[in-house]
């Protein structure tokens, strides 16, 4: 047969060794055999009931847990479920897509997950699987069945070369990490994050996400590779890979469209729960169609700040190697980002007091032509600018401040310091993103072409350019 | 001698593109399981023949030549649908010539049946391809078939229904 060579030497324990056997102090290596876990070829799943008779079924997923644990799918309650509550002994067999290799995993079942991050992988995960095979609606997690790994065989046959490893994945860790440690501003990071992530590794839809703990919310900072950026544009924690991976602090992957996961239907149905007002939603700028999709939270400080996002048309686009990789840029976007907020928190100190009332505007910098109306919503702080929506919440209360002094007493000179003391905006608490919220607020009157812009002066500075004259106008 | 488990609706299904896979136990109640590379049925109608290529199944075949007991899963890719039937009299043999004449058509079979499902036809050869002088035969007669579809009614004894 062509293609096939000798068998590769044995690299699991041999099975005297693990069968029956206590876990050996060394763990197993599950790391070598990951490409079998990522339910490509279905595995099988024997086990052996009170009364001695065993039982094989199929298994969607056995997922990769940590070097000695893996957790299989428990959609039905079966045969299978019957057997390891009576004896958690299981043997499970996993084939490797791309050398045709056959592990044995020797396993122990020790407890079930209804819920937590571990569940919430392999559900999504599994959602994917079961859209791409058909089974949408069938296939649907009860629990993660975790088992401990008591041995690996590796069984002896034909298989087909190993696939090359792919080594660009350290040496990109590698760049995006050196990029990420030469930032000295917030906007500046999250752009070059993403740009970083096409160059590097060829991703070219992304986003990055930070928290609204006030409201349970995520709102896009940042995106890359889409029509329109949909900076401002909110999820509601727990809605979808990227609310999930928000919610339980951990990567969410889906190999396979599935619209069980996808934004188009979440956000329709939630707008029709909820009754949203359409127009103050900013689209999401997620693709319509994504083949796969990987969420990656952003944690510092044991508290997710955020999710940094990525996806492509393509099925099977990200493997396990994306996601670790993904997940080690993660940590140190998130560390950056929590870094350069604290740096401009700490120019904030250095500024002293708030900025004194502004010098006299030159006749030249008076705005001239018919006022612009500003409308501000009590109500979520939203912001209008004529009739075209800005934005809402902390960032909207904070892009009122600014007008109402900038009418009523001529000011246009401003400091982060200040906002952080002004009992009108509300900032939560000392996570208070004010600096992502600016960054959003500058963003949305750039691509809105305001009458009014945001500019950045210095380290916990800022200016307003004013072009047209301004009328605030408070509703409720 | 006739089998009450292997039915109309058991017979028509073996007829189909099916995979095959087996699982036993230890003498200690500890699972075994191998994938197997093609099937047929004995000339009795009673007993079934899983063909098994030894060195993916050293440790099923010491199993099931120690306890009598096998537990096999029929499944059809494209369509989930699957048996599994389970018998405690199996035994471990060669193959018949015409057996191992039939091996080759079974790989064809399934290569048929995979490769629409997007798996490259090189993987497929080479996890059903084997040196015949490597396969070994479980024969046994079932005593037991169950549903194992996925879904609800997944495990549940068949009964005359459809798997």
């Amino acid at each position: 047969m062509s293609g096939v060579r000798p068998p590769p030497p044995r690299r699991g324990k041999p099975r005297a060794a693990t069968h029956g056997v206590e876990a050996p102090a060394a763990a197993p290596p599950l790391d070598a055999i990951r490409a079998c876990l990522e339910g490509v070829i279905p595995s099988l799943v024997a086990t052996c009931g009170a009364d001695g008779m065993p039982n094989l079924t199929y298994v969607s997923q056995v997922h990769y847990v940590d070097r000695r644990h893996v957790a299989l799918s428990f959609q039905f309650f079966n045969k299978t479920r019957a057997n390891i509550l009576v004896n958690p002994r299981a043997s499970v067999f996993v084939i490797d897509p791309g050398t045709a290799g056959r592990y044995v995993l020797h396993v122990r079942y020790l407890r079930t997950e209804a819920q937590g991050p571990l569940f919430e992988r392999m559900k999504a995960y599994l959602s994917g699987i079961a859209s791409h095979s058909g089974m949408a609606g069938v296939f649907k997690l009860q629990g993660a069945d975790v088992y401990e790994v008591l041995g690996i065989e590796h069984l002896q046959g034909a298989e087909l070369p190993v696939p090359p490893q792919r080594c660009e994945l350290l040496a990109a860790v590698r760049n995006v990490g050196a990029r990420l440690a030469h930032a000295t501003d917030l906007a500046t990071v999250l752009d070059d994050a993403l740009a970083v992530l096409a160059t590097e590794l060829g991703i070219a839809h992304s986003m990055v996400l930070l928290i609204d703990r006030n409201r349970d919310r995520l709102f896009t900072v940042a995106s890359r590779g889409y029509p329109t950026s949909g900076v401002g544009s909110e999820i509601v924690l727990g809605d979808g890979v990227i609310g999930v991976a928000a919610r339980e602090g951990t990567a969410i992957r889906i190999a396979h469209a599935t619209s069980e996961y996808a934004y188009s239907r979440i956000i329709r149905e939630r707008a029709q729960r909820e009754g949203l007002t359409p127009d103050t939603e900013i689209p999401l700028p997620g693709l319509a169609a994504p083949g796969s999709q990987l969420a990656v939270p952003l944690t510092v400080g044991g508290s997710t700040v955020g999710v940094l996002f990525v996806e492509s048309p393509a099925e099977a686009r990200f493997s396990w190697e994306d996601e670790d990789a993904l997940t080690t840029i993660a940590v140190q976007l998130a560390t950056t980002i929590a870094l350069l907020q604290v740096t401009e928190r700490s120019g904030d100190a250095a500024e002293g007091e708030p900025a004194a009332d502004a010098t006299p505007a030159t006749d030249a910098q008076v705005p001239r032509g018919a006022p612009v109306a500003v409308r501000h919503y009590a109500a979520d702080n939203s912001v209008f600018i004529g009739d075209e929506y800005l934005i809402k919440g902390v960032a909207g209360a904070i892009f009122r401040k600014l007008v109402r002094d900038y009418v009523e007493r001529g000011r246009t000179d401003f400091s982060n310091r200040e906002l952080r003391l002004d009992g009108s905006i509300r900032l939560p608490d000392i996570t208070d993103n004010l600096e992502a919220r600016l960054i959003l607020l500058v963003r949305r009157l750039q691509e809105k072409n305001a009458a009014v812009r945001i500019e950045k002066t210095g380290r916990g500075r800022f200016h307003l350019t004013v072009q047209r004259p301004l009328k605030l106008v408070e509703s409720t | 001698m006739s089998s009450t488990v292997l039915d109309g609706i058991v017979l028509e299904f073996l007829q189909h593109r099916l995979m095959v896979s087996a699982a036993s136990r230890s003498a200690d109640h500890v699972p075994s399981v191998a994938r197997g590379i093609g099937y047929q049925l004995e000339r009795d109608g009673c007993r079934l023949a899983v063909f098994l290529c030894r060195t993916h199944a050293e440790q099923l075949l010491a199993d099931v030549r120690a306890t009598g007991l096998v537990a096999v899963v029929f499944s059809e890719p494209h369509t989930h649908r699957s048996l599994q039937l389970k018998g405690s009299d199996a035994r471990v043999g060669p193959l018949q010539q015409r057996e191992r004449a039939w091996l080759p058509v079974y790989a064809d079979t399934v290569v048929e049946e995979l490769t629409p499902l997007g798996y490259p036809e090189t993987v497929i050869r080479t996890l059903v391809e084997a040196d015949p002088a490597q396969v070994l035969a479980i024969r046994f007669t079932p005593d037991s078939a169950f549903a194992q579809t996925p879904g609800p009614r997944a495990g549940a004894p068949l009964g005359g229904s459809r798997p």
